[in-house]
């Protein structure tokens, strides 16, 4: 027969085993049942304290009529404000979200096919000179209601993605560093803005900012 | 998860698989590492390596031991790269302090920081109990211990937890 010791021992260790041992000891020993409810109390509060909440990065929204009329209405009520013209604060975020959702394209070799990225930048407008590096991933996008050229270019540092936002006005230069991406949102005059991420790993700030630059530079927009 | 699925939708398969599995993780990475950046990173990564290995995922329905996995090696070679310095957990607790907080209930954010406090060793398997709901045989074969092994490091860690809790452990086993 198991004695109060090796019982509170097992318990302590595994308070909700369904060992015939344990339950035999438990229904014979008024003690050790009264421990045993004290102790799944315990391990109650223990569950709820180890299910913190940590938020993860909110989805990019996908096409939808009621995402569409939302952008539109938003877009409404606050055009001609000084909001509109700052990116808001929740750009990089949603620019983080649907890079963590795409984690392939991190991964993609490349190059890809120059008339497959010539489709990819027709939707905005633009094409991209050598000067910008390899382009190892490309894909017409939904991002905000919009379809945007989503890019993984190679660099030195690594691996770079670059999401070219015309619908997006940005103000000035934003940096972000979140969720292990760092990253840059580049302000474009009268086209919108360019995001451009790596992995926190991969690179410094310096070195997003030094990229974005030559990308930027590599662009050619189309009338 | 074989490739039986034309490229798009294998995509989407695991952005669905990464996506309703990524809060377990980030909690596990944060249990593992006690730093929410460092378990974003940690995450970041592991999905990186599990897309790239994701032939090796024969069973869906293992995917969350299989992440874990890759998560506890993802941390472990982060920990090697970055050489942490020594922790200071008064410190840690109060620079993680709006992750454990708990609006809800006062003495669950004492409960956290007193798991903080728990050591490495014993602080991992009961993470892999409680929260992943693994048995003490799977505990035993991810860390590589003998079930004995695991449950004397359960006991501890719910004996130093207890006492650490200000719970009544009059009636707890000593060592």
């Amino acid at each position: 027969m198991m004695d109060h010791e090796a019982y509170r021992r097992a318990l302590l260790a595994d308070p909700r085993s369904d060992d015939a041992e344990l339950g035999a000891h438990r229904a014979a020993c008024p003690e050790c049942n009264a421990y045993t409810e004290s102790l799944l109390r315990f391990e109650s509060r223990l569950e709820r304290a180890l299910k913190l909440n940590i938020p993860v990065p909110a989805r990019s929204l996908r096409p939808s009529r009621l995402a569409l009329a939302a952008s539109l209405l938003l877009a409404l009520v606050v055009a001609g404000t000084v909001w509109l013209a700052a990116p808001r604060a929740s750009l990089a975020a949603d620019v983080v979200a649907h890079v963590v959702d795409e984690p392939q394209s991190w991964i993609s070799q490349g190059p890809v096919a120059d008339p497959k990225l010539a489709a990819v930048l027709k939707d905005a407008h633009m094409r991209l000179r050598a000067g910008a590096g390899a382009v190892s991933y490309a894909s017409s996008c939904e991002f905000r209601g919009h379809i945007v050229p989503h890019l993984v270019v190679q660099s030195a540092a690594g691996p770079v993605t670059v999401m070219v936002l015309v619908h997006e006005a940005a103000a000035e230069q934003v940096q972000f560093d979140e969720h292990g991406y760092r990253g840059v949102i580049v302000p474009v005059a009268g086209r919108g803005s360019i995001a451009l991420l790596m992995r926190k790993s991969d690179a410094q700030i310096k070195d997003v900012e030094d990229i974005a630059a030559r990308v930027r530079a590599a662009i050619v927009w189309s009338p | 998860m074989k490739d039986r699925f034309g490229g798009n939708q294998k995509r989407a398969r695991f952005q669905a698989l990464c996506q309703s599995l990524r809060p377990d993780l980030l909690r596990f990475a944060f249990w593992l590492s006690r730093n929410r950046a460092v378990a974003e990173d940690v995450v970041q990564e592991s999905m990186l390596r599990a897309w790239k290995a994701q032939d090796s995922l024969l069973d869906e329905a293992a995917a969350k031991p299989w992440f874990l996995t890759i998560i506890r090696r993802e941390f472990a070679r982060t920990f090697e790269r970055k050489r942490f310095p020594v922790v200071d957990i008064d410190q840690l607790i109060r620079s993680e302090e709006p992750s454990l907080a708990a609006a809800e209930e006062h003495d669950l954010a004492e409960m956290r920081a007193a798991i903080f406090k728990l050591p490495d060793e014993y602080r991992e398997p009961l993470v892999l109990q409680v929260l992943m709901g693994y048995s003490t045989a799977e505990i035993a074969r991810e860390l590589g211990l003998s079930g004995a092994a695991v449950l004397t490091r359960l006991f501890r860690a719910r004996n130093q937890l207890r006492a650490l809790c200000g719970e009544d452990t009059a009636q707890d086993p000593r060592e």
